[in-house]
């Protein structure tokens, strides 16, 4: 066979189709590895892929490519418009369970807060009650002959100290605070400690520790600066006068 | 619509040069799968195109291309990272998947079935240039396909499309084996001799 004649055969060659004694020769003369040769089997093959790629123009539906890609590993089949939809849902849930755990998270915060408050505020009403029951206690009410509040008791008890229990005190702008001052007859004001006032405008406050009760003229609470102040600074808005 | 024939000429030119190709080829030979992704949307629409053409049926035809596309990746070990042009080889293990397919359908599993397996191997397709499979090429084949005689025409789709013998044909068409052969050999000279002019010009 000659490499003229081998030329006409290399198409049918490529496509499987040369006939049984055909293909022995073919490949037995294309072994020789001639130039002419190895050059017209290139020049079939481009044929038959110019040929075969002719046909181009139909259009492979999308599920296709999810279809092979699947095959690989690489993406899950059937995860179409339904998927997606599923896929934002999950998502959307995500979202509402994490923002009713941040909620929860700050209910239980406040919630917390909630109990010390009045764990605090039951500690503090046990202190003052046990005031009242405590033989030596003296009672000064204040605010009774005023046509504007606060209203309140003070107790002291050389014992225990001093428990004052106001009602109607005025909300105070930010960074104020109430001072109580305990005034001994004849003396400068001495702290006696701050405290804020309920959002109801009572407040009950303690000042633990015995004192000398007879030397005391009076309780006092005036508005001060947040950290508090060594002296009044302000005009009292309770004065209880002792010993009278 | 010209437009349309641009396109899809732009994408055939696309789907045929094999400048590209070596990157690819040279991932497929690394074994990375992602490659198949990019390989899809280079020759997914080409591949189910030659297929949906031979076998006529859209679930056939998917199936077929799920399987070519398997068959690139498990050969891919024959590759030559580089060299030769991946289009042409997966077009033509595309077609053999079809053909194998209709082949089987058809209840006609003949020898050559051995053929199309032996055909794929890539090392076959390792010295196709780049301007072997250029637009220009492409525009003239089907031009010179266009201009034959219609019993030429024939003869060349049996062999490409329903991977007919030339003595299956002959059966086919009822005429004589000697009568074929020459149509078959009168055909494809023809088609030779335009795309050897394209090189010269």
């Amino acid at each position: 066979m000659s490499c003229e004649e081998l030329k006409d055969m290399l198409e049918l060659y490529s496509l499987g189709l040369a006939e049984e004694q055909e293909r022995a020769e073919i490949e037995a003369h294309l072994a020789r590895g001639c130039d002419a040769c190895r050059n017209n089997l290139n020049e079939a093959l481009s044929i038959n892929a110019l040929m075969l790629a002719s046909v181009a123009g139909a259009k492979p539906p999308a599920r296709l490519k999810r279809r092979v890609m699947a095959s690989f590993g690489l993406e899950r089949p059937g995860w179409g418009w339904l998927g997606a939809f599923a896929a934002a849902c999950l998502a959307a849930l995500c979202v509402w369970l994490s923002i009713q755990e941040r909620q929860r998270t700050a209910e239980l915060v406040q919630a917390r807060r909630d109990l010390f408050q009045m764990t605090a505020g039951q500690e503090r009403l046990q202190r003052a009650l046990s005031f009242l029951h405590q033989p030596g206690t003296q009672e000064v009410n204040f605010g009774e002959n005023q046509t504007r509040p606060p209203r309140g008791s003070v107790f002291v008890n050389p014992r225990l100290g001093v428990l004052l229990i106001a009602g109607n005190l005025p909300a105070l702008p930010a960074g104020k605070t109430y001072e109580m001052w305990v005034i001994p007859k004849g003396a400068a004001p001495r702290p006696a400690g701050l405290f804020q006032a309920a959002a109801d405008g009572s407040a009950v406050h303690v000042l633990s520790g015995p004192l000398d009760s007879a030397s005391l003229g009076a309780v006092a609470v005036s508005v001060e600066p947040q950290s508090g102040s060594p002296a009044p600074t302000t005009t009292p808005i309770i004065v209880a006068m002792l010993g009278e | 619509m010209p437009w349309a024939a641009a396109l899809s000429a732009c994408a055939l030119l696309q789907a045929l040069s094999s400048a590209a190709d070596a990157d690819l080829a040279r991932r497929l030979r690394a074994r990375d799968p992602r490659v198949m992704a990019a390989l899809y949307d280079r020759y997914g629409k080409l591949a189910y195109s030659l297929i949906f053409r031979i076998v006529r049926d859209g679930a056939a035809a998917e199936d077929l291309v799920q399987e070519t596309f398997l068959r690139v990746w498990n050969r891919a070990h024959s590759f030559d990272a580089g060299r030769g042009a991946l289009g042409p080889w997966i077009l033509a293990v595309a077609r053999n998947r079809a053909i194998d397919h209709i082949r089987s359908r058809d209840g006609r599993m003949a020898a050559a079935a051995v053929d199309l397996d032996r055909m794929e191997n890539h090392p076959l397709f390792a010295r196709l240039e780049d301007s072997a499979l250029s637009l220009d090429r492409s525009r003239r084949l089907k031009a010179a396909f266009a201009k034959l005689p219609p019993r030429h025409r024939e003869v060349i789709e049996l062999a490409y499309f329903e991977g007919l013998s030339q003595t299956e044909m002959a059966e086919r068409m009822n005429q004589p084996l000697g009568t074929v052969k020459t149509w078959v050999r009168t055909a494809l000279k023809a088609l030779r001799e335009e795309l050897a002019e394209a090189i010269v010009a």
